[in-house]
């Protein structure tokens, strides 16, 4: 599985973890404050999965012989006293805060326990077991492999041009959708989102239908000797897919936050359209945008499901580093393997770090814009 | 120039914003649309600009059909209810922005920049970004910004509407005297009548995507054309009751309305403005008992609200400080309210009177 899944399957089996124990001591009203993740990608995968919360809330109650007297109840939250219901109220915030200290306690440790169990553990370990025949083998398993150099190098290839055609095709989405009413807009809207909601195994299996030999368009390809399928265009396809949402989910709030009026007076002023886009609009986005290539480069470089489908696990041709780390693991090469995933880690952390930064600067860009929309008082 | 409007229809879905609309504002005049929100005056103000197109109907800037012209090439100086500042650009990209992207280069631009920037008093602050400007700066610059290209028809669309009250007195002053120094044809839109008459030469009452009225500020004030302008514009004291035979009758009263003589039996708003109200002590035909309820005597217009137990509703009575001291009013006496004028509408259709609901015996 890719990166941004995996984080959050893990995300939710912690938020599971703890539910459980929440129905066993009323907790709930803690977990009501904990911040829900900000970026639209983990809120949308959320609701991808709807069955699951409700397999809990059904699964829950009869799980626990001494669970609070109203298991009739079709779900726990009922069972939960009526003033530890989470609201923005101040007096529950404060009772909120009173939390008894062994509950504050367990919260924590179950917190910190899980992230360093599912995540500095291995983060450490990769690295470790890279480096652990120490600095000369792990750069000859690196760059002195030429299939492992040419995994290096294609992905640099696939990830970036992916990133560039969801670049021109996310501000494109977002500006349509921001700045026009038109039918079938909330449509189009939902359907950016639909590669969040798909499986990448089935995102690749969709381009082998389409494209592979089988499929719709293969005789013709086979006919025009092009190939898509075992084959780099085929790699970027199916990478653009699964990160199609990512600039356009960003910009979208961007676009609405700082809205048309800057735009309209451009052109009032007599700006052409590539002027208003290029003098007003890029300015205006620009860290939000930024934030969309991050996200969507950081997924374009760890995607593996839908890769390793289209690929056909070429070594030295289709094989990009996720394919890579896998082979290198599958045959006994654990140090090779280890080694090109520390390099995918490394990206990953670099991700985090520019992420925080970015993330800041859009919420900036988002509050300037609702600064200079309100009504101002002369100081 | 001048700027007409012809027979503009515009729809949003069901919603129609602007109703068969016809105006023109003439050369270097300064016309003021004033309505409630919703009334349609920001859409026509768009439409006059090209940044909205309308369904049916033309627009002329002179003798020239526009209608199917952009926005881009109708040479219009438009200013944003929020000022639509570029943020990223300091104040003197701002007002250069409309130059440079027509290919104007050079010693020009900066010329033209600082003479503008004088004009709206800002030189001081050309460096600066929107964001550390406060909303009077910020409006001025929005200004300079709009005359940069030297256009044939200046727009403003609420131009004072988010600022507070006394920078907005000050700067629709500046404006005033900024359109006579440079006499430009000029449409803006408010909702604020005492903004509209203060500062334009013409006003046009809109309401429902129609224009109810259009004269100049006294003509308007003087003669409102019906109950929805006369209620529009300032307080107004409103009783309802029945037009027969020349005469309103209210509850026992009857008053003489000459120009509803041909009315036959209808039913009728009878609207006098606070200060048409007199105060007496005495009793006397056509003099209304009411009990003081509250005496407001701050500033030069004591305000007092009285209750009238015939009609059960609240009167709200101006006059000068000075006749108000004289009278000595208590709270709680009880004297007689005489109208110095009365305005009486009868509704052309029936249930007209239905939307100005304030006040119903």
């Amino acid at each position: 599985m890719s990166e941004p899944h995996a984080r959050f399957a893990m995300g939710s089996a912690a938020a599971a973890a703890v539910k459980r124990t929440a129905t066993l001591v009323p907790l709930r009203k803690s977990i009501g404050y904990v911040a829900r993740p900000t970026s639209g990608v983990a809120a949308t995968l959320e609701t991808s999965h709807p069955s699951e919360p409700q397999a809990h809330a059904s699964g829950a109650p009869s799980e626990n012989a001494d669970a609070p007297a109203s298991t009739t109840a079709p779900a726990p939250y009922d069972a939960i006293p009526t003033d530890s219901v989470p609201t923005n109220n101040i007096s529950n915030w404060k009772n909120a805060q009173q939390d008894p200290w062994w509950v504050r306690l367990t919260l924590i440790l179950v917190a910190v326990t899980s992230l360093v169990v599912l995540v500095v553990i291995p983060v450490v370990n990769i690295f470790y077991q890279a480096l652990s025949a120490g600095l000369h083998t792990y750069w000859d398993n690196l760059f002195n492999d030429p299939d492992t150099r040419h995994s290096i190098w294609l992905t640099l290839i696939v990830a970036p041009t992916a990133v560039v055609a969801n670049l021109i095709f996310g501000v494109a989405a977002a500006w349509a959708i921001a700045r026009f009413r038109f039918p079938g807009r909330s449509v189009l809207t939902t359907l950016i989102d639909l590669p969040f909601a798909i499986s990448p195994v089935v995102a690749g299996l969709q381009l082998m239908l389409l494209f592979g030999l089988q499929g719709y368009f293969g005789p013709w390809l086979r006919e025009h000797n092009i190939h898509i399928i075992f084959a780099v265009p085929g790699l970027i396809l199916a990478t653009m897919f699964v990160t199609l949402p990512f600039v356009a989910r960003e910009l979208i709030p961007v676009l609405e936050a700082i809205g048309p009026d800057e735009e309209l007076a451009a052109v009032s002023l007599g700006a052409r359209g590539w002027q208003v886009l290029w003098k007003i609009t890029l300015p205006n986005i620009k860290w939000g945008l930024l934030y969309g290539i991050l996200l969507c480069n950081a997924r374009a470089m760890g995607e593996f499901g839908a890769v390793y489908v289209v690929s056909g696990h070429i070594p030295g041709q289709t094989q990009t580093m996720p394919l890579r780390v896998d082979r290198l693991f599958q045959g006994y090469n654990t140090p090779g393997s280890f080694a090109l995933a520390s390099v995918l880690m490394l990206l990953a952390l670099v991700t985090l770090v520019l992420k925080t930064v970015l993330e800041r600067r859009t919420q900036r860009e988002l509050a300037e814009a609702a600064k200079l929309h309100s009504p101002e008082i002369e100081s | 120039m001048s700027i007409a409007v012809r027979n503009v229809t515009k729809r949003f879905g069901n919603f129609t914003a602007l109703d068969d609309v016809t105006i023109e504002a003439r050369s270097g005049e300064l016309l003021a649309l004033l309505g409630p929100s919703g009334s349609g005056k920001t859409t026509l103000l768009r439409i006059i600009a090209g940044l909205e197109a309308a369904d049916r109907g033309s627009v002329h800037y002179h003798d020239e059909d526009v209608t199917r012209r952009s926005a881009r090439d109708r040479n219009v100086g438009f200013v944003f209810q929020h000022y639509a500042l570029f943020r990223h650009m300091n104040v003197f990209e701002n007002v250069a922005f409309g130059m440079r992207v027509r290919g104007i280069r050079g010693p020009v631009v900066d010329q033209r920049v600082r003479e503008l920037l004088h004009l709206v008093r800002l030189e001081s602050l050309e460096r600066r970004y929107p964001s550390q400007l406060s909303g009077g700066q910020r409006q001025r610059v929005a200004l300079a910004r709009a005359l940069a290209v030297q256009p044939k028809v200046l727009l403003l669309d609420e131009p004072f509407g988010a600022l507070d009250a006394k920078v907005r007195v000050e700067l629709r002053q500046w404006l005033r005297r900024l359109h006579e120094e440079i006499h430009m044809t000029s449409v803006f839109v408010t909702h604020d009548q005492e903004e509209a008459f203060e500062v334009a030469d013409r006003v046009a009452v809109m309401s429902g995507g129609r224009i109810e009225q259009l004269g100049s500020p006294q003509e308007v004030f003087d003669h409102p054309a019906n109950a929805f302008v006369m209620h529009f514009l300032g307080n107004v004291n409103v009783f309802h009751g029945r037009v027969h035979d020349g005469k309103a009758h209210l509850g026992g009263f009857e008053l003489e309305v000459p120009e509803h003589a041909d009315v036959d039996a209808s039913a009728a708003a009878v609207y006098i403005r606070p200060h048409e109200l007199e105060i007496e002590r005495s009793p006397a035909a056509g003099r209304l008992p009411a009990r003081v309820l509250r005496v407001h005597a701050a500033g030069p217009v004591a305000k007092v609200s009285l209750r009238s137990e015939d009609f059960g509703l609240e009167l709200q009575v101006e006059m000068n400080v000075e006749r108000c001291v004289a009278l000595a009013l208590v709270t709680g006496e009880v004297v007689y309210v005489a109208p110095r004028r009365v305005r009486v509408f009868v509704p052309e259709e029936p249930g007209e009177l239905q939307t100005v609901p304030e006040y119903v015996i």
